[in-house]
């Protein structure tokens, strides 16, 4: 009891140590990475105790220390929620940061500015971890913020790519479209039910809860990149690979399906909403698995594996399911990272090469990374008793038995195999075969950070699932009987998934090269989607607004109606109208000669 | 008459005849006609204020105003004038040109 909350504080702030001693002589030296990855460790340490006092006792705490102003009827403070969802993440969390910090102390070792780069990392971590433990909507809001900063600041961290600039103002972009959506629930909350604490907008339970969760399945869609602003994931990935691991896999893309996990008191009485998120999930998940199949940069591979995870988790949400979504959440973190981080090897190794038709036989040059490579794969995919299965099978099994859309859960089923065909596409054309990148060979992952870093992620990815699964308390009955068909059907896709790809890419081994087709070009153009939305809305934004401002109101009506107008009516008529000749001397002299005489004679006349 | 007016007349007459007689300059006659609202001007003055007819006081200055405004005119035009041609001789303006 006494050490719940000491401790969680204590993981907290430990956190925040080396960020306040920026200004010190510790950030200048090059020890600074190893001290943040110490840090991050002994916090991961620290925070374990709660958690594992949390599993045996069910105990959860909201901790509420600062008063921070009253604004007429409704009180901010600084208070942390620990509950069944932030005790579970944070660890897993800081697990998961704790191996891509020591990743990055290989992938980002002869970067100029490796110091501020682990300070950038620590501050998303904190951000991340102030937006998950937040009990009011308004420090949630604040790490949701920071949360965004920092992956701008991360992505564009190679500032010189033109490329990376715009990747990193597409994602902020597109996140400040989904922050629409939470201002919007954040100000029904306020106005409707006067809080802004999830206690007393539980308590409450409103009955006509429509508008504010359309807001937060807005905020959702923006920050976990559903269908409709989903393009800044895959152009995240100019950032570093590190960058993709720890924000665009495992974290940052999470908080929006968390803030919606958080709010399932409201979903789970909300029939629309529900429906709204199965088919937005739905969408997505093919969509964004659909455009996975065609691409050529790993990494791009990865981040729509990602996306499509994503909508899997917004998936599970509609069906009325968030303990499950959750779960999903923190396995998908490990096998996720875990792919980011071998594709980051391969990459290195190659010397950054990131296009897998220019890799090949890696599987005997590279046999530590292969490993990993495969094992995330096959967890990815679900297979049996790793650490996927425990939560997306279990998914699988819940849509297939619940009453629901019939439409969305064929999605997600095609999905699935989809999910199992770009995993053989990776494996296919980076590992087997005879190598097809240049002869001079850099490979080397001897690094003991490397090696250290997959190797506990790669132990997450088998043993986690059965670990966590195991341990957190029950809160849904899972879906025991069904029939056989339904059971076997996840496994059935998948395999159906990893055969048709393995001999579709057998074939194409010695093709000439034809045309893309059409539903090739589709797939490849990421659907026409980011080619149409960021061109033509700006085009026709642009264009309207000179014509209406520009074109219209200046120059025709303040310019052209009145002023111009007269005065070229004037000329015109006066060239028609005139038939003088100039002369004006002659004219005036005789006036004058006139006026003379004329004076002289009548002057004279009686 | 007394030789004040005497006097302003032949300023009046001796303007009239510089607006209307003029060799090469456009801004000569405009001068002129300055000349002949001044003594104008002056003309109307000397008489009212002699004969203490008070209520045409006014007159005179709205006199003013008005050779104000035309004399803006005339200006306005001998800029056109000149913009086009670069000087204000009168042998320019034999092209009714717009």
């Amino acid at each position: 009891m006494n050490l719940f909350s000491s401790f969680t504080l204590i993981t907290l702030l430990l956190l925040t140590i080396p960020i306040m001693t920026t200004s010190s002589d510790n950030y200048k030296t090059s020890n600074y990475p190893l001290y943040v990855k110490t840090t991050i460790s002994y916090a991961f340490i620290t925070s374990m105790i709660p958690t594992m006092m949390f599993i045996y006792t069910g105990q959860e705490m909201i901790i509420s220390n600062w008063h921070w102003l009253t604004i007429q009827t409704i009180k901010l403070s600084l208070s942390f929620k620990m509950d069944y969802f932030s005790m579970m993440f944070v660890p897993v969390a800081l697990f998961v940061t704790w191996s891509i910090m020591e990743f990055s102390m290989w992938y980002m070792h002869s970067d100029p500015n490796i110091n501020q780069f682990f300070k950038y990392l620590l501050l998303f971590l904190i951000t991340m971890l102030i937006l998950v433990t937040a009990n009011n909507l308004f420090q949630l809001f604040i790490g949701w913020e920071g949360v965004g900063i920092m992956s701008f600041l991360l992505i564009g961290w190679w500032y010189g790519r033109a490329d990376a600039n715009t990747a990193a103002l597409q994602a902020i972009l597109y996140n400040r479209i989904g922050d629409i959506g939470f201002i919007l629930a954040m100000a029904w909350f306020l106005t409707n039910l006067n809080a802004w604490d999830f206690q007393q907008i539980f308590a409450l339970n409103p009955n006509d809860s429509n508008m504010p969760l359309m807001g937060l399945a807005l905020a959702a869609t923006g920050k976990s990149a559903q269908f409709g602003l989903h393009p800044w994931l895959p152009s995240a990935m100019e950032g570093p690979t590190p960058v993709s691991a720890l924000l665009h896999s495992s974290t940052m893309v999470v908080a929006g399906i968390f803030l919606l996990i958080r709010f399932h008191p409201l979903t789970e009485n909300n029939k629309f909403a529900q429906s709204i998120l199965l088919c937005l999930g739905a969408i997505t998940t093919l969509f964004t698995a659909m455009c996975a199949l065609t691409q050529n940069d790993i990494k791009k591979i990865i981040a729509f594996s990602t996306s499509s995870q994503l909508g899997l988790m917004m998936v599970t949400i509609g069906i009325n399911q968030p303990y499950l979504a959750f779960l999903h959440i923190c396995t998908h973190a490990f096998f996720k990272a875990m792919l980011f981080m071998c594709s980051g090897s391969i990459i290195h190794s190659l010397n950054d090469e990131q296009d897998i038709r220019k890799m090949g036989g890696l599987f005997k040059a590279m046999p530590f990374t292969t490993t990993a490579l495969i094992i995330g794969s096959l967890a990815l995919t679900g297979m049996p008793f790793l650490t996927g299965f425990y939560s997306k099978d279990l998914i699988i099994e819940a849509a297939n038995t619940s009453y629901t859309n019939a439409w969305a859960l064929l999605m997600t089923l095609i999905a699935t195999s989809f999910t199992a065909i770009y995993s053989t596409r990776i494996i296919f054309f980076a590992l087997l075969g005879q190598p097809r990148f240049p002869t001079l060979i850099t490979i080397n992952e001897n690094n003991p950070f490397l090696m250290n870093s997959i190797k506990r992620l790669m132990i997450g990815s088998l043993f986690a699932g059965f670990i966590i699964s195991n341990n957190i308390p029950p809160m849904t009955v899972p879906q025991l009987t069904m029939p056989y068909h339904l059971k076997m059907m996840a496994l059935t896709v998948t395999i159906l998934g990893f055969i048709l790809a393995l001999e579709i890419s057998n074939m194409t081994q010695n093709l000439k090269f034809n045309y893309s087709t059409n539903i090739f070009k589709f797939s490849n153009m990421l659907g026409y989607f980011p080619t149409i939305m960021h061109r033509l809305t700006p085009y026709m934004n642009l264009t309207m607004s000179q014509k209406s401002a520009s074109s219209l109101l200046d120059l025709i009506w303040l310019e052209n109606i009145l002023p111009k107008t007269t005065s070229l009516i004037q000329t015109k008529m006066s060239i028609m109208v005139t038939n003088q000749k100039g002369l004006i001397k002659l004219y005036f002299l005789s006036f004058l000669v006139t006026i003379a005489v004329s004076m002289i004679l009548f002057n004279f006349h009686e | 008459m007394s030789l004040v007016y005497m006097n302003i007349m032949t300023a009046f007459m001796v303007a009239l005849a510089g607006l209307l007689m003029y060799r090469s300059h456009l801004m000569s006659s405009l001068l002129c006609l300055e000349g002949i609202m001044l003594s104008l001007f002056v003309m109307a003055s000397l008489t009212i204020l002699n004969s203490h007819f008070t209520l045409a006081s006014m007159m005179p200055i709205i006199l003013l105003v008005f050779a104000a405004c035309e004399a803006a005119l005339g200006l306005s035009l001998l800029v056109k004038v000149s913009n086009t041609y670069g000087t204000d001789y009168v042998q320019n303006l034999n092209l009714l040109q717009c």
